[in-house]
């Protein structure tokens, strides 16, 4: 809060003096920054919240753990690259798990030598790369075709050939005896900057590196320590790739999508050859798909068909797109942190709601029959532990019917423009209106 | 699956123990003309095409009067085969006789077909109903949180009830009646008695469906509705009352269809159902053109026929190899017979219709565009 304020004081003496490039950009992105921060302190405030006594377990309860962290803005990458194709310019692709799997499936196959002429040595960082392009040449091929479709047969296009890849990943026999299960790579991933072995950091619950004994001054566990090195070698990545999707947003390419969106005819006419703009967008859309696929993969240090080509990774996109606000961009992290802390709050682990119940309720309230053989006991596990996808569908469904915008979309209609540019200016009028 | 490559390139990069031995494609066909073979395949892909049939069926009507893709058309036909193997499972006894089943039978489909389309009718006019004026992203959206919602209760339900609902579910196997479970020689290949059933009731489903667009008041103002909805609605037609009654029928439709699929083990009652039953309705609405009865009609046929043909490959063949490939590209190229072939079939003729044919075989080209 303090550095909000000292923020708005700068930015009120600067406001009609023409300042150094870096101090504008510096103070265009004060929100993100904000975020970033927030984000940067989250492990320590789970880790002093979660272990402290009496309370302790109750935080643990309502707060997502470190490694669910990981997965959100990992899959939040993946669902701002999904908003970045669906949101801007219109077109549903609902195939999008193929590039997220393409990715993560490149990893995986590089390190265990089974991509030819791509030692198993090279650096992850690298791979992510690579995985990325093959993911962007595949986008080109599949945009290719399917631009020349629209509305919903383009949504069931890429559909198709995403289940193509699908059914095609379960029986690759060349991935080893069951490639239904997946494929695995045991010793994990080192991610930071190739070839320079202080500057990477192994990522995955991989114990013994220098940086826990360091996170454990803070009264970290090892688990949690582990799992914060991951986080911020991981959330770097996808910082900066949030950036340039951003920027990809506010250039005038990014000016035709929307175009595109609004209305294609018109941009035609205009002069905009929409096929190449579609296509390029498609394809930059699919690169960092790609990205969030290989770090994905590179995390749990395995990829199946179930976590990377299925339809139901191309939801999570969907579901986090949606509810965070569709074309939004960085509304998609939001989404897909609600979906997470969700699935957490209702987790069947030990730190989920269910559990917690059992916990504090008295054994004999959770066995007394309610209606027949109806415990408490089952109520709870039935409709608490692992049902997440409920009430995630109830409160989707209530997104699209009631607030269509999603939560970043109707905090930008309230302030009259993307919360980077308008949130402070807008927080300090009403901190002024408060004080009043 | 569709090109193994390194299939061939030998050292570390094959992970084969058993080497596959491939048949030539010509060799394929030449064995499928055999009588038995022959008569297995029709029937087996007829009667798939009547299932196919009956499940696409609703979702057509739903598209083409609404312009609506309902996401949730497979947890329907899901929810229709619980239902209806519910009320199998209680009504019949070891002691029923076979003709007393198939009256409950119809019993059982004719009431889920009513309650279903009462269920479709309530969800059109409270869920979907707002959402019409906005862009057609939206009901795709709305259908799919529909899915989330009504797949993981039925599988709080299904779960609390002791049974697996990732696997499909036997109970309702034991109440076919003898004549439909049991299997036939024909020409010296087996046939199951359901699917001479299942070839019926897609028959009685497309001449009924055919009558009631072509004979009845209502399926006059779904016609003009889908033609143009504006202009049948200044002729004094109710069109949201119509929009009701056809969400309403097509998810009765889409039900009726579970309670078939519920008997047949080729299938079976499991909530992975949803999906099966979702992508293979897309599949054929998509290939017939969005929207059109007759491109559904055929588009069900084509894709019974892929499916009952790469179905009767996979036991017969390891590999299939084709010359054409193998000439134009070096090395030794062919398809391994897998479990998943004839869904990566069904998909590959997906791409390859709307590549060739984008608005399906059928389709008028503005439809289902933007």
């Amino acid at each position: 809060m303090v550095e909000a304020e000292e923020g708005t004081d700068v930015a009120k003496a600067g406001e009609d003096r023409d300042d150094g490039l870096l101090s504008r950009y510096f103070r265009y992105h004060r929100v993100h920054l904000a975020v970033i921060a927030a984000f940067l302190v989250y492990p320590f405030i789970y880790s002093f919240l979660s272990t402290a006594p009496v309370v302790g377990s109750t935080f643990d309860l309502f707060l997502p753990d470190v490694e669910t962290m990981v997965f959100v803005v990992v899959i939040g990458l993946f669902a701002m690259s999904f908003d970045f194709i669906s949101g801007y310019t219109g077109y549903l692709s609902f195939g999008h798990a193929l590039f997220y799997g393409i990715g993560a499936y490149f990893v995986i196959m590089a390190a265990t030598g089974l991509v030819p002429f791509l030692s198993d040595e090279t650096p992850y960082l690298l791979l992510i790369l690579y995985g990325a392009l093959f993911a962007t040449g595949a986008g080109i091929v599949v945009g290719l075709v399917s631009f020349r479709l629209t509305g919903v047969y383009f949504a069931m296009l890429t559909l198709g050939f995403a289940e193509l890849a699908n059914i095609f990943i379960r029986d690759w026999s060349y991935l080893g005896a069951a490639p239904e299960a997946g494929i695995t790579h045991g010793p994990g991933f080192s991610l930071g900057v190739p070839y320079v072995d202080g500057l990477q950091v192994h990522i995955g619950r991989l114990v013994g590196d220098s940086f826990h004994s360091f996170f454990g001054l803070f009264g970290m566990t090892e688990q949690i320590a582990q799992e914060t090195v991951s986080f911020y070698a991981i959330g770097l990545l996808v910082v900066v790739c949030y950036f340039a999707l951003q920027r990809i947003i506010h250039s005038p390419f990014g000016k035709v999508m929307v175009a595109i969106r609004e209305n294609e005819e018109r941009a035609k006419a205009v002069g905009y050859n929409t096929y190449w703009y579609k296509l390029g967008a498609f394809s930059i859309s699919a690169f960092f798909a790609g990205i969030a696929g290989a770090l994905a993969a590179g995390y749990r240090r395995g990829a199946s068909p179930d976590n990377s080509f299925d339809l139901f990774v191309t939801a999570d996109a969907l579901l986090a797109a949606i509810i965070g606000g569709f074309g939004t961009l960085a509304g998609s992290l939001y989404g897909h942190l609600f979906h997470e802390m969700l699935d957490d709050f209702l987790s069947t682990e030990s730190h989920g709601l269910a559990r917690y119940l059992q916990g504090i309720i008295p054994d004999s309230v959770l066995e007394a029959e309610i209606v027949g053989e109806l415990t408490l006991q089952v109520v709870i596990n039935g409709l608490l532990a692992g049902r997440a996808e409920l009430y995630l569908g109830l409160v989707f469904i209530f997104f699209v019917l009631v607030v269509p915008q999603g939560l970043l979309g109707t905090i930008r209609e309230r302030i009259g423009g993307t919360a980077a540019e308008n949130l402070p200016d807008h927080l300090r009028r009403y901190i002024r209106g408060l004080r009043k | 699956m569709i090109v193994e490559l390194f299939f061939q390139s030998g050292g570390t990069l094959t992970a084969l123990d058993v080497p596959l031995s491939s048949t030539p494609v010509t060799e394929v066909l030449t064995d499928a003309m055999d009588p038995g073979a022959l008569a297995r395949i029709v029937l087996d892909s007829l009667s798939k095409a009547g299932l196919y049939i009956t499940i696409a069926v609703g979702l057509t009507l739903i598209f083409g009067l609404m312009g609506v893709l309902n996401f949730a058309h497979g947890s329907f036909a899901m929810y229709g085969a619980y239902i209806g193997g519910v009320i199998m499972v209680v009504a019949v006894t070891s002691g029923t006789g076979d003709l007393s089943r198939l009256v409950i039978f119809f019993g059982a489909a004719a009431f889920v077909l009513a309650l279903m389309t009462v269920v479709g009718g309530a969800i059109e006019k409270k869920l979907i109903r707002p959402v019409y004026d906005r862009p057609p992203l939206f009901q795709i959206l709305l259908t799919f949180g529909i899915v989330l919602v009504l797949d993981e209760a039925a599988r709080i339900v299904v779960e609390w009830r002791g049974i697996t609902p990732r696997s499909r579910w036997e109970g309702p196997f034991d109440t076919l009646p003898a004549f439909l479970s049991a299997r036939y020689d024909v020409f010296g290949s087996t046939i199951r008695g359901i699917w001479l059933f299942e070839i019926a009731v897609g028959a009685v489903i497309v001449v009924g469906v055919y009558l009631f667009l072509t004979r009845t008041r209502y399926g006059l103002y779904i016609r003009a509705g889908s033609e143009d909805g504006e202009m049948a609605q200044a002729l004094g037609i109710d069109i949201r009352q119509a929009f009701t009654l056809v969400f309403g029928v097509g998810t009765g439709l889409a039900a009726f269809a579970g309670v078939i699929l519920m008997w047949d083990p080729r299938f079976g009652a499991s909530v992975p159902l949803t999906i099966e039953a979702l992508l293979i309705a897309f599949v054929i609405v998509i290939i017939g053109g969005l929207g059109t009865f007759k491109g559904t009609v055929v588009a069900g046929v084509l894709v019974g026929f892929i499916d009952g043909f790469t179905t009767w490959m996979l036991p017969n063949y390891d590999a299939v190899e084709f010359a054409l490939v193998s000439a134009v590209l070096p090395g030794e190229w062919a398809i391994p017979m897998s479990s998943n072939l004839p869904e990566a079939t069904m998909f590959l003729a997906l791409v390859v219709v709307l590549i060739v044919r984008p608005q399906g075989l059928y389709g008028i080209e503005e439809v289902g565009g933007h």
